[in-house]
Parts: structure tokens; C-alpha cells; sequence
């Protein structure tokens, strides 16, 4: 069935953040057919985003009635009562159906394993964060997940590597180099290294604008250019090791990077590379927390410095320096995902569950909303019905 | 010594020699660099100096490579150690009888084995007489009773009351668990001598623990 005017007028009001007025729409099209399930899940995912969560349960739960295979509206049902708090056999069913009408959606299985863990079925949250990694084996929320799991069975020195590990999953690590980069426009189209106007800069900018392509060789080949001419460049030997480092060769990314810095001691993106390349060998975490201080007094702005940071003082044992340093992660960006399950982390080293589970659920808040996850589904399913 | 030694080492790197590498590591360790140092008083200015031999064209690639692998295969003779030295302290600890909760337990033992002190961990749901066993049989002098539920909490009496029955006044007895945090008097009610509110916490006050007993021990 085609969408009304006010559905439709509706829907691109939601998507500009016009919540208010999307509302007024939705019940217009409401008052020209009020067993549409298409406007109930709208209305729903506008009432979640107002953090009107009884609302949004009932609009989602119209929605469902009316069409069970709504996985919009199934989307909008879990978050409201995961934020809702204290509905997690309601939350547990919701995860479950979701993944049944959409058994590819990852965030599905994440979910229901978070839903699991609130209601302490462990090993039925855990068998779905794996479930969610079989699906899509890069999905950082499921493995941050993991890390706490396993933080709560053995402790903070192996669940560490697996945070880790998901933090590099998670893309915001290489936006945090390509922001030090100071790369504005990453360009279009391959870079032919012959085409690169034959000057220093214009070859930095091109070989970071290559890495950012992940196109490592024209990347080493523009690099080697300037080297050939200055091997004394410490930005070039800088990308040099964070190409290395992409490629997981930490040990030649440990040498570029220790040359560069030991030309330009203050160098943000050598600084970077070095702090992550310690950070992933056991022993080093007093290094790297050397290393990331010096950073954050470059890059203080950036949420991420303070995420590295803590993570190599939770490696120290630091637990009450490491939350303070994800606070102010969170204060700076509030949507930084991997901040929020290292505070969960930190707080359940000081026994404060509850406000770990709360840092769990604003995480997933802010994952579905990054990943445009309710707009895909919707439009997924509006379509399928036209 | 330390910038010939970083020298020598970058050399071995470059010559593909991972014996002669482990030589000039063992040489500084006889001319006085401590483990704590080694890495960055000889390991850190080796690569910087690998760093610098690529970047000149010194060495190609393919060299910078082979160097690097022979790097990685002496790391672990330059690393700091990564557990902290045994502390011959053993600490006993565990769940209080009814209390099935082990999330603050896991943590705080792991973070205590990881520091150097020796855990014995008996787990959830331990009743009084095997925290008394355990402390005979290792003769701890440290108890960390975890409760996260009121009427487990008040039970933690009886670990205190059978210590005292069996001999044991000198066990220190820690409590942890949202009951004690949230009602510090409960902890001297059931004759804890302190309360461990996280596992930073724990290492702190079980430090203080040790020293003070060091100490007074010292002083007798």
C-alpha cells in the first residue's frame, strides 16, 4: 500500500530531526488510517528519541499487532525497554524476535546477548555476542561486550587485549590519526602517484589521503619520495608508521615512529602510532600511558586520546585514573562507544554495577542511532510494502 | 654503554643475528641495566636507529623486514616484566554461605594475582569452617569475605567468630559487597578490620596490611 501524504511528510520531518512536528504528521496520517503499521513504528522510534519510553512501547506494540513482520517497529520495542530499565524478559522476547524476522541483523544478536547479560543468563549472552561475530566478525560492539564478560570471570589483565581488540575494530581509532593528519577532504578516485604535483607537501597530503583509501603501496611509494629527498622528514616517517601499522607490522612501525619522534618529540601522529604499538604488547602499558599523556597535551579535544589513555592505565592497575580519563571521554563525546564500555569496565573494578549497566545501555543507544539502524530497517520494510 | 650497546643491538638486527642479539642484551644486563630498563635504554634507540636506516635507504625493505623479525624475536628478553614479582602473601578469598554472587571477587582476586600475592579463591556460596580450613592449611593471615546481599552480609560474623574460637586473632579479615559499602558500620558489626570498596582499593589497603604486619613483626 502506497504511504499517505502525512506519512510521508512525516517520515522526511523524522529524518531532519523536526521531532515535534513529525509527531503532528504521524497522527494526521493516523486520523486517514489508524491501522498502519508503518506510522506506528514512526511514531514509536519519535516518542524513543524523546525518551518517551511507555509511548514508544505502545506504538511499537500497535505496530507489531497490526503486522508482526514490522522489524522496525520490533527495533524500536527492544531500545525502549532496554532504556526503560527493569523489562529484560520483555527486552529478552523483542531481541528474539528480531533476530528470527531479520536473522542477518547483527545489532539483533548484540541486543539480545546485552539483554541476556542484564538478566544474568551469561552463557545465553555470550552465544549471542558469538552468534552476532559469525555474522559479521568485525562488529566491535559484540567483542567490547566479550571483554566485560570476561572482565567479570578473569579480571581486568585478559579482558584488556579483547577491549583492545575491539577498539581497533571500531573505526573511530584510524578517524583519530587521519584527524591529527589534519586530512579535511579524502578526495575521490584512486591516486596515481605519477599525477602527485612533485613537491613535499602535495605528496604528504596525497600519501595520507592514500592511507585514508587504505591503499597502502601508492601510500609507501609517495612516502619513500620525500624520504628519498629529506630522510630526516619525521611527518613522512610518521605515515610511514602508521602504514606499517595498518599492515601489522608493529615492529617496523615502532622503529619509523621512534625515528620521527626522536626528530620532532612532539610529532601527534608519531606519538599515536608509538602509543598503539606499545599498547598491544604485554609489559608496555607504563610506555604507552607515557606515550598517550604526551598525546592528549597535543590533542586534548579528541575523545579517543583519553580512551587510549585509559585503557593503558587500566593495564596498570589504575582503575580510578582510568575512569577519570574515560569521563572526560564521555564528556567530550558523549557518543563514543568504546568510552562508554571502558567506563562500564572501570566502574565494575569499584563494585558499581548498576552504573556499569547504565554505561552499557547509553552505548547501545548511541551505536543503533550512529549506525542509522531504525532509518535501514524502515525503509527496508516501507518499501517492501509498497 | 648505552647508546655503543643500542648500536650494537640495531647491528645485529641488520646482520640478521638473533644470538649475537641476545648477547649484547646479556652484556648490558652484566654492565648494570636492570630488566625495568632494557627496553628503553637499548631496545627503543635500536629501533630508532633501524628507523633511521630505512629512511636514509641505508637499508631496503626487504632488510628492514628481516631486521624487524629478528627484533621481535628478542623482544621478550627486553620487555618490562609484566606480572609483578611474587609477594609471598597469601590472601584467602571467597563468597560468604548463601551468596552466589562473583563478579567483585573475580575482579579483585584476578587484580590481586596480577599485583604478586598469592589467591587462593574458594569461590561462591564458602561457609565459614572452609574459610578456617583454607587459612590452616596455608596459613594465610589475610581474609577477603564477599557478600552482596544483606542477610549474607550480617552472616560474615561467623567467619570472624570462628577464626577467634579456632586461635586465629591475628587473620585480618577485609569485607566487600554493596552491603558494607553502603553501610560501613556493618563491617565492624561483623568484625571485619576493613572494607574493600573496589579492586584499586584493594590493593592499597592490602598493601597497608602488609607493611604494617612487616612492621610490627619487625619491631617484636
Amino acid at each position: 500500500m502506497a504511504r499517505s501524504t502525512p506519512l510521508l511528510t512525516a517520515e522526511e520531518l523524522a529524518r531532519t530531526g523536526a521531532v515535534g512536528a513529525a509527531v503532528a504528521a504521524c497522527h494526521e496520517a493516523l486520523a486517514l488510517e489508524d491501522r498502519e503499521p508503518r506510522v506506528h513504528a514512526l511514531l514509536a522510534h519519535l516518542m524513543l528519541e524523546g525518551d518517551f519510553y511507555d509511548q514508544a512501547i505502545a506504538e511499537a506494540t500497535k505496530a507489531i499487532e497490526i503486522d508482526p513482520d514490522c522489524s522496525a517497529a520490533y527495533l524500536a520495542l527492544g531500545l525502549a525497554y532496554d532504556r526503560r530499565g527493569g523489562m529484560w524478559d520483555q527486552s529478552v522476547l523483542v531481541w528474539h524476535e528480531l533476530a528470527e524476522v531479520a536473522p542477518d541483523l547483527v545489532t539483533a544478536h548484540v541486543q539480545l546477548g546485552e539483554a541476556f547479560s542484564a538478566a544474568a543468563f551469561d552463557d545465553e549472552a555470550l552465544e549471542s555476542w558469538r552468534r552476532a561475530l559469525e555474522i559479521d566478525p568485525k562488529e566491535a560492539r559484540a567483542t567490547y561486550n566479550l571483554a566485560i564478560a570476561s572482565l567479570k570471570r578473569e579480571g581486568m589483565a585478559l579482558a584488556l587485549p579483547l577491549f583492545r581488540h575491539a577498539g581497533e575494530l571500531d573505526s573511530s581509532q584510524d578517524e583519530l590519526f587521519f584527524h591529527l593528519l589534519g586530512v579535511k577532504d579524502p578526495g575521490s578516485g584512486p591516486i596515481e602517484v605519477a599525477q602527485v604535483e612533485p613537491s613535499r607537501d602535495a605528496r604528504l597530503a596525497a600519501a595520507g589521503r592514500a592511507l585514508e583509501a587504505e591503499d597502502y603501496f601508492v601510500a609507501a611509494d609517495l612516502v619513500r619520495l620525500v624520504l628519498d629527498e629529506d630522510p630526516d622528514d619525521a611527518e613522512a616517517l610518521a605515515l610511514a608508521a602508521f602504514a606499517y601499522l595498518k599492515q601489522e607490522s608493529a615492529n617496523e612501525s615502532m622503529a619509523c615512529a621512534l625515528r620521527a619522534l626522536s626528530l620532532d618529540p612532539e610529532l601527534a601522529t608519531a606519538l599515536y602510532c608509538l602509543g598503539v604499538v606499545y599498547a598491544r604488547r604485554t609489559g608496555l602499558n607504563r610506555h604507552a600511558a607515557r606515550v598517550f599523556i604526551a598525546l592528549a597535551k597535543r590533542a586534548g579535544t579528541h575523545a579517543l586520546v583519553h580512551v587510549l589513555l585509559a585503557e593503558s592505565l587500566l593495564g596498570l592497575q589504575r582503575f580510578a585514573a582510568a575512569s577519570k580519563a574515560y569521563r572526560l571521554a564521555v564528556r567530550i563525546d558523549p557518543a563514543c562507544v568504546r568510552a562508554r564500555f571502558g567506563l562500564a569496565a572501570s566502574y565494575l573494578t569499584e563494585g558499581r554495577y548498576a552504573e556499569a549497566q547504565w554505561e552499557i545501555r547509553r552505548a547501545a543507544h548511541y551505536d543503533t542511532k550512529r549506525q542509522g539502524l531504525f532509518w535501514r530497517l524502515y525503509d527496508e520494510y516501507a518499501g517492501a510494502g509498497e | 654503554m648505552s647508546a655503543e650497546a643500542a648500536a650494537s643491538l640495531y647491528r645485529t638486527f641488520v646482520d640478521r643475528d638473533p644470538a649475537a642479539a641476545i648477547q649484547v642484551v646479556e652484556r648490558a644486563r652484566v654492565a648494570g641495566i636492570v630488566q625495568d630498563q632494557l627496553f628503553d635504554a637499548l631496545y627503543a634507540p635500536a629501533m630508532g636507529l633501524l628507523g633511521r636506516a630505512w629512511a636514509s635507504g641505508e637499508i631496503d625493505e626487504v632488510a628492514f623486514t628481516q631486521a624487524s623479525v629478528v627484533a621481535e624475536q628478542i623482544g621478550s628478553f627486553v620487555m618490562p616484566p609484566a606480572a609483578k614479582r611474587d609477594t609471598g602473601v597469601t590472601v584467602v578469598i571467597g563468597t560468604i554461605h548463601r551468596d552466589g554472587h562473583s563478579i567483585g571477587r573475580a575482579i579483585i582476586g584476578a587484580t590481586l594475582k596480577e599485583a604478586g600475592y598469592r589467591v587462593n579463591d574458594l569461590g561462591p556460596d564458602v561457609r565459614p569452617a572452609d574459610f578456617l580450613e583454607r587459612v590452616e592449611e596455608t596459613g594465610a593471615r589475610i581474609v577477603v569475605v564477599f557478600a552482596e546481599m544483606m542477610r549474607s552480609a550480617r552472616s560474615v560474623a561467623g567467619v570472624r567468630e570462628l577464626l577467634e574460637s579456632s586461635g586465629h586473632h591475628d587473620v585480618v579479615v577485609l569485607v566487600s559487597g554493596g552491603p558494607f559499602a553502603a553501610d560501613r558500620a556493618l563491617a565492624r558489626e561483623v568484625g571485619a578490620n576493613g572494607i574493600i570498596p573496589g579492586a584499586e582499593w584493594a590493593l592499597k589497603l592490602l598493601a597497608r596490611v602488609t607493611r604494617d604486619r612487616a612492621a610490627a613483626e619487625g619491631g617484636v
